[in-house]
């Protein structure tokens, strides 16, 4: 019973519906507009958000972060511009289709199994997750903190750059998180004798920094590229090809789930292996790939879509995050006094079961905006880039500002921006950064915790780990994660073909 | 003319990438020192553990990116000032450096106006009238949507804000009468 009425607080509070409404059509346009992303998009918001009582905050974020990963897609067929990175795949096949004068048609496509994809990874985070948050349960503090430290390894290893980039990243994420008083002994780290670093790094703002203002900076390099017009009538796909569709859009939404719920991997990853899935198991298809295939839009579609539902589900259970805007999102329930992880489930079920249902919602916003009001969202995407960034990057000042109405912050924010815009410039990924931010905590507390209860004794620590199963496949997989990115795994492989 | 890429290794050298590399090995340096000046190796749960671990992973890593970067060939068809930090971006950084040094004096409202005045002069190259008229448009959306919606305090600075507001209402209430 108190499941049901958690699941119906968003349908039964018009503001709440409203917000996850206005979230949803927000976000579709932020993922459609090339530069700005939905990372982007959802830090920004936490600023002006966490004076918000918790539920409309998340509301709003979790329509923003739907519509977004969706909205990607929109300027991926348009312009071959993926607007945000789960859309590279989409654009493979859907700008084919739109060079042929097809692109309503791929919008309309895309935009049903879109909803499919959403609705899947959905309904998996309501079955997975409480049974996942069970088992978390019996977690040791040494699972903990290699679970913080699989989730950065695989982002460092899967965003762009090399392994040994991500892993500075990562630990340059880290290291910023640590600033201020440790909690546990009240001694400075970081500090250099600054009384205003006591109390730590602004979190939005190092993200705002990284996410807004570095990617606004990169963008200033096209700030005069000319918009592609195009014209586009109906977009309502017929019944016929959609049900055509249905079977390759549940294998692929299956895998987007699954590779979305991994810590550290998101819709971008889950999106490229359905699309190499999607080449595999079509046999003919109408249209060669790369060419205008509809299953090179349905593949990546429902796998990035699904993987948003896949994403919460050890964002919610473990408190670790599935990609970097759920990263985010775990920072948004800390600023509201929440604490995701297994006790989430146990101490209030009913935050769980509303972002079930805010998720689904959204979903079905997506849906209906989807399919409507194409001819103003053409326009939109057409507005100058020249005019568009300076409007982003004062509301990028202002969300920094207004956390603590602080000037430093904006300074702080300036400062993260500049040296996220040479990180990107060089080849560092930015992902690890901020993942690194949000467990810098939790890896901290667990390595303490773990290395107490071992007496102090690596020996021990690793003795513990090598005797338990969990602790032992969480090993495993860190070090295969290192060795998989050395030549040595290559040197292995290339014996065992041999 | 591109230098010949040495075999087995990535992409060549961009301007300025050694010196950034450079930087972060010192900067990890500089915080692996700070790390061990927060407990040194007074034991393995001890608040400075962790910190000095992760610089020195830091280290370690920028190191062997410093020395990849070293052996990398330079890219000669990029330039520094206008692939690396163009102009739009340097004027940019100084406009966000400016509106966070006017914010407090002037306010909100009319530093947000010039900075994004400026900046859609610069960047899209429209006339001043035009330039300010969009500016003036979207402070006033950005004004009311985050005073209104998100309940954001912006400093006021030289505008009488909340006499303003106050005169707002006073009218709306006088018509209300």
């Amino acid at each position: 019973m108190d499941v049901i009425n958690a699941l119906l607080i968003p349908i039964l509070d018009l503001k709440l519906l409203g917000l996850i409404g206005l979230g949803t059509f927000a976000g579709i346009y932020v993922g459609a507009i090339p530069g700005l992303s939905v990372t982007m998009a959802v830090s920004i918001l936490i600023s002006f958000t966490f004076s918000w009582a918790v539920y409309p905050a998340i509301a709003l974020m979790i329509g923003i972060y739907m519509g977004g990963v969706y909205g990607g897609s929109r300027t991926a067929i348009l312009l071959n511009i993926p607007g945000a990175p789960s859309a590279i795949a989409t654009a493979m096949d859907g700008f084919p289709m739109a060079k042929k004068g097809l692109a309503g048609e791929a919008i309309g496509i895309v935009t049903v199994v879109s909803f499919l994809g959403g609705f899947i990874g959905i309904l998996a985070l309501a079955i997975f997750a409480p049974l996942l948050a069970d088992f978390a349960i019996s977690f040791q503090p040494r699972d903990y903190m290699m679970l913080a430290v699989l989730g950065i390894l695989l982002v460092g290893s899967l965003s762009e750059g090399s392994l040994v980039k991500g892993i500075f990243a990562g630990a340059l994420g880290i290291a910023i998180g640590a600033v201020g008083m440790d909690p546990l002994t009240y001694t400075e780290r970081f500090t250099f004798g600054t009384s205003g670093l006591r109390s730590g790094v602004s979190f939005v703002a190092v993200m705002i920094g990284m996410f807004g203002i570095s990617e606004g900076l990169m963008q200033l390099h096209t700030v005069n590229t000319a918009a592609v017009k195009q014209k586009i009538s109906s977009i309502i796909p017929s019944w016929s090809q959609v049900r055509k569709h249905i079977p390759l859009g549940m294998q692929t939404s299956s895998i987007g789930t699954v590779i979305g719920a991994l810590p550290g991997t998101g819709g971008d990853i889950a999106a490229l292996i359905a699309y190499d899935h999607a080449t595999r198991v079509t046999k003919n298809p109408e249209v060669p790939f790369g060419q205008g295939a509809i299953e090179g839009l349905v593949a990546p579609e429902t796998a990035n879509n699904a993987a948003v539902g896949g994403a919460f589900i050890p964002m919610l259970t473990l408190g670790i995050p599935g990609d970097a805007v759920t990263a985010i999102m775990i920072g948004a329930l800390f600023i509201h006094g929440l604490n995701p992880g297994p006790m989430l489930m146990v101490d209030q079920p009913n935050m769980f079961w509303f972002i079930v249902s805010a998720l689904a919602l959204a979903n079905c916003f997506m849906l209906i905006f989807g399919l409507t009001g194409i001819r103003v969202f053409v326009k939109i995407v057409e507005l100058p880039r020249a005019v568009l960034l300076p409007a982003i990057l004062l509301l990028s000042i202002v969300g920094a500002y207004a956390v603590n109405n602080s000037v430093n912050d904006v300074y702080w924010m300036l400062g993260f921006g500049v040296f996220g815009y040479f990180m990107k410039l060089y080849g560092y990924p930015l992902g690890p950064v901020i993942l690194g931010v949000i467990l810098s905590r939790l890896l901290d507390d667990n390595w303490r915790r773990a290395i107490i209860s071992d007496q102090e004794s690596l020996w021990m620590l690793l003795k513990g780990t090598l005797a338990s199963p969990l602790s032992l496949v969480l090993f495993v997989s860190v070090i295969l994660i290192f060795v998989s990115k050395t030549p040595l795994w290559g040197m292995i492989f290339r014996k065992r073909t041999a | 003319m591109q230098t010949k890429q040495p075999k087995g290794l990535g992409q060549p050298r961009r301007p300025g990438e050694l010196v950034f590399n450079l930087l972060m090995v010192l900067g990890s340096l500089y915080l692996l020192w700070s790390a061990y000046g927060i407990s040194g190796f007074e034991a393995l749960s001890a608040p400075g553990a962790v910190p000095m671990v992760t610089t020195a992973v830091m280290l370690l890593c920028t190191g062997l990116i410093f020395l990849e970067t070293l052996r990398k060939s330079k890219i000669t068809a990029e330039k520094l000032e206008r692939d690396i930090l163009p102009m739009p971006v340097i004027v940019t950084i100084l406009a966000i450096t400016g509106y966070a040094l006017a914010l407090k004096p002037l306010g909100f409202l009319p530093t947000s106006f010039l900075f994004l005045t400026g900046l859609i002069r610069y960047l899209a190259k429209y006339s001043l009238a035009r330039s300010a008229l969009l500016a003036l448009l979207m402070v006033a959306g950005i004004y009311l949507l985050f005073r209104i919606v998100f309940t954001v305090l912006m400093p006021p600075g030289i505008v009488p804000e909340a006499e303003v507001i106050a005169w707002v209402k006073s009218l709306f209430v006088a018509r209300g009468n």
